[in-house]
């Protein structure tokens, strides 16, 4: 194994997973300067001059260690070419500078942390719970979702490549992304000012946080503002937001709004007092534009 | 008797063979899945509709086929208490758009990343063009599976684990101009294979008819099949030939099955789980956590090689007449597929009337129901099953049958599946592992 990259080293490795953020990966636009910047060096995936086992052999150190799924100690959960996840995980995560969590899986735990919560987790949190796999490990970085956006990724290699500070939430997740609401963008906002709540799923009409059970203004991601595929978002496609890069993801009931005295619970970060006051005022106008069909007499959706 | 394991790698998740030799030749071969993620489980208990977001986190790169088998289980389960939802053509429309956009990736993310890179291994040198990462062709492939979910994430929101799916249609309302949008990314997808991977004009390459005439052009999948011929892949990976296919795929919607060239009629209730050698049967003695999957006992080959042949699609009879169901006929199929479902989402396309209802449901649906329901979907890798047993509301049971289980389950030395069918004989290493990757293998499918 060579000694010498210009490029940063990767290797990708997996827990319990469902190899959803590798193919959410495989999408980023930019292939190509990624590859001018980043060498994969091992991707469970993709063709490698170098086996696992033969990476597990070496002593060279890499740059940054790529986790996707949940984390877990119990060796029946997982074998990953005759190895436990510990031994790929403490044999690699020594040999490198950060490790990044791709996904909510490896981040909080994620959908399959459903079995059995007590062993599968992710790095550094249960789900939002301190205390993962690991008390304590400096080089983490979370980049939850279910998948991660591509370019959550990427975006966050070239900052640390090129020196950059990433800022990171309670979390560990970048604020460049996690800063932002999914609600931010979402074409529905108007709506939602408004307090008109969609007819029925299939519309374009409406907001979806009165009554299908849209986690938007309370989930961190920047979807609506990169888009999802380069063109669209569950909220676009007139889907709620399932939350999917919180810790709490995935919650029970999730078509459906879960109301304290009939009102949805706060946005995030939004006192009680400043949401319920203003949404009694908005409810209490009617507007009729927004009770319409946005273009009247294009479609039959009634 | 000498026995070598293989761990089989790049393929969707992971895979072990156990090889038992006789004479330089494999006599028999175990397969073995060992990560298990208890999808099945997690699933009870839940409201019936979150499996809408649980079952798509199956697989990453079959997502779309899982949330549709859910959908359909879940619609039968209300045509099971006398409520049958009406869809119209838009919303039906819809869903196969989003379904072919999925396959159209897996095959040319299979192609690209899979199979080339194998035949590159062996052959090093013929593709100069598509190494991963490094190559101008790896890259127009890689951007032709972003543009082909592109297409398909206009209405479903996402790729993947996209939920733009409800009892009674599709949750987006499309404009014109997102059908615009997604003609584009489709044309461009429709350039790549015909500059690449067909060396010639779709509409040109879907009437050759006979492998010969496949031959005349200077493209990709011929210099893939000339080297495969000449390594006499044509000869291997032969397993029952028996074909079948549950769910609706074109036009054809009821389940078929051939045997060889013949074509009959088959009925899903035969369609069977076993747990023969699993960990479910027996702890000690099981040796995966693959189930298998058999149509009255007896085994049966899913996926782009059996639609075809139910279909009675002329090359892939020209192909299958010549190499029988081997490694090139499998491989032949999947490129061939590719452009069949290009074609068919142009007139899908063409076809969407967004004036229809996305969502047609009766005023009232009862939450709280208590039924079955059976969903069947053709994924890229073949027939995938869905069971959802509901009370109140509430999954009590959830039984997912993937393609891969038909595939690569193991039956016994006496009655091989499909997979130990195929690999049994063979004398290296290197043609076992290429036979089973010709499956297109997913271990995340096969164990969920």
């Amino acid at each position: 194994m060579s000694t010498f990259h210009s490029k940063k080293t990767i290797i990708w490795i997996q827990g319990i997973t469902c190899n959803g953020d590798s193919h959410s990966f495989f999408n980023y636009p930019g292939m190509k300067n990624f590859a001018k910047n980043f060498d994969i060096i091992y991707h469970p995936l993709l063709l490698s001059d170098y086996s696992l086992d033969s990476i597990l052999k070496s002593t060279q150190r890499f740059d940054y260690l790529i986790v996707e799924g949940s984390f877990t100690k119990v060796r029946d959960y997982i074998d990953r070419g005759g190895h436990s996840f510990e031994e790929l995980i403490e044999n690699l995560s020594k040999r490198v500078e950060y490790i990044i969590c791709a996904g909510s899986c490896a981040s909080f735990g994620g959908i399959f942390a459903q079995r059995d919560k007590q062993n599968i987790t992710g790095a550094l949190f249960s789900g939002g719970e301190e205390g993962g796999y690991w008390d304590k490990n400096k080089k983490v970085i979370n980049i939850p979702g279910c998948p991660l956006h591509p370019k959550w990724l990427v975006d966050t290699l070239f900052m640390l490549k090129d020196g950059n500070t990433v800022l990171l939430d309670e979390y560990l997740r970048p604020k460049e992304e996690f800063s932002y609401l999914v609600h931010h963008g979402c074409l529905r906002n108007e709506y939602f000012e408004w307090k008109v709540d969609t007819k029925n799923f299939g519309e374009k009409e409406g907001c979806l946080f009165y009554e299908q059970g849209c986690r938007g203004p309370m989930t961190h991601a920047n979807c609506n503002k990169i888009l999802w595929n380069e063109v669209s978002s569950k909220t676009r496609a007139g889907s709620p937001c399932l939350g999917c890069t919180e810790p709490d993801f995935p919650r029970d009931n999730v078509y459906e709004t879960k109301t304290l005295m009939s009102l949805p619970l706060a946005p995030y970060g939004i006192s009680k007092r400043a949401y319920y006051t203003v949404t009694g005022i908005a409810k209490s106008f009617k507007i009729e534009r927004l009770e319409k069909k946005l273009i009247e007499g294009y479609n039959e959706n009634n | 008797m000498k026995i070598t394991k293989e761990i089989i790698e790049r393929i969707e998740g992971e895979a072990t063979l156990e090889l038992e030799w006789k004479n330089q030749r494999i006599s028999y071969a175990k397969i073995k899945f060992l990560n298990y993620r208890a999808i099945e489980d997690i699933l009870k208990d839940k409201h019936m509709l979150d499996s809408l977001m649980i079952t798509p986190r199956v697989c990453g790169i079959c997502s779309h086929s899982h949330v549709t088998a859910t959908i359909n289980a879940i619609e039968d389960s209300y045509k099971n208490i006398g409520i049958e939802l009406q869809l119209t053509d838009k919303a039906k429309y819809i869903r196969e758009l989003v379904l072919n956009a999925e396959k159209i990736q897996n095959h040319i993310k299979w192609f690209y990343f899979l199979i080339l890179p194998e035949l590159f291994k062996i052959n090093r040198g013929k593709f100069a063009d598509t190494e991963p990462f490094k190559d101008r062709e790896w890259f127009e492939a890689q951007s032709a599976i972003a543009d082909i979910l592109k297409m398909g994430s206009i209405f479903s929101g996402q790729w993947p684990h996209g939920s733009y799916l409800m009892s009674g249609g599709v949750t987006c309302d499309p404009l014109q101009s997102d059908i615009t949008n997604a003609k584009n990314f489709l044309l461009s997808v429709q350039e790549f294979c015909e500059n690449r991977l067909y060396g010639c004009d779709i509409d040109e390459f879907l009437q050759i008819e006979s492998m010969s005439d496949l031959m005349n052009f200077d493209s990709t999948l011929d210099t893939a099949v000339t080297i495969m011929k000449e390594l006499e892949f044509n000869a291997i990976g032969r397993s029952y030939d028996r074909f079948i296919s549950f769910g609706n795929y074109m036009d054809i919607n009821k389940p078929l099955k051939a045997i060889k060239t013949r074509v009959f009629n088959a009925n899903v209730k035969f369609a069977k789980e076993s747990l023969e050698n699993s960990f479910f049967e027996d702890k000690k003695k099981g040796f995966t956590y693959s189930k298998s999957a058999v149509y009255k006992d007896d085994f049966y080959e899913v996926g782009p090689l059996a639609r075809l042949m139910i279909n009675k699609d002329p090359l892939i009879r020209d192909c299958h007449r010549r190499c029988s169901d081997s490694v090139i006929s499998r491989i032949t199929a999947r490129a061939k597929e590719i452009a069949i479902l290009l074609k068919r989402s142009d007139f899908v396309l063409k076809n969407i009337d967004i004036k229809e209802k996305s969502l047609n449901i009766p005023k009232f649906l009862p939450k709280n129901i208590t039924s079955q329901g059976i969903g069947v979907v053709e994924a890229a890798r073949g027939t995938l099953i869905h069971k959802i047993f509901v009370e109140e509301g509430k999954i009590t049971k959830f039984d997912i049958i993937p393609p891969t289980v038909w595939n690569l389950g193991n039956g016994s030395p006496k009655k091989p599946s499909i997979a130990q069918k195929a690999i049994i004989g063979l004398d290296s290493i290197e043609k076992a592992d290429f036979v089973f990757k010709s499956f297109d293998i997913c271990s995340v499918c096969t164990t969920q």
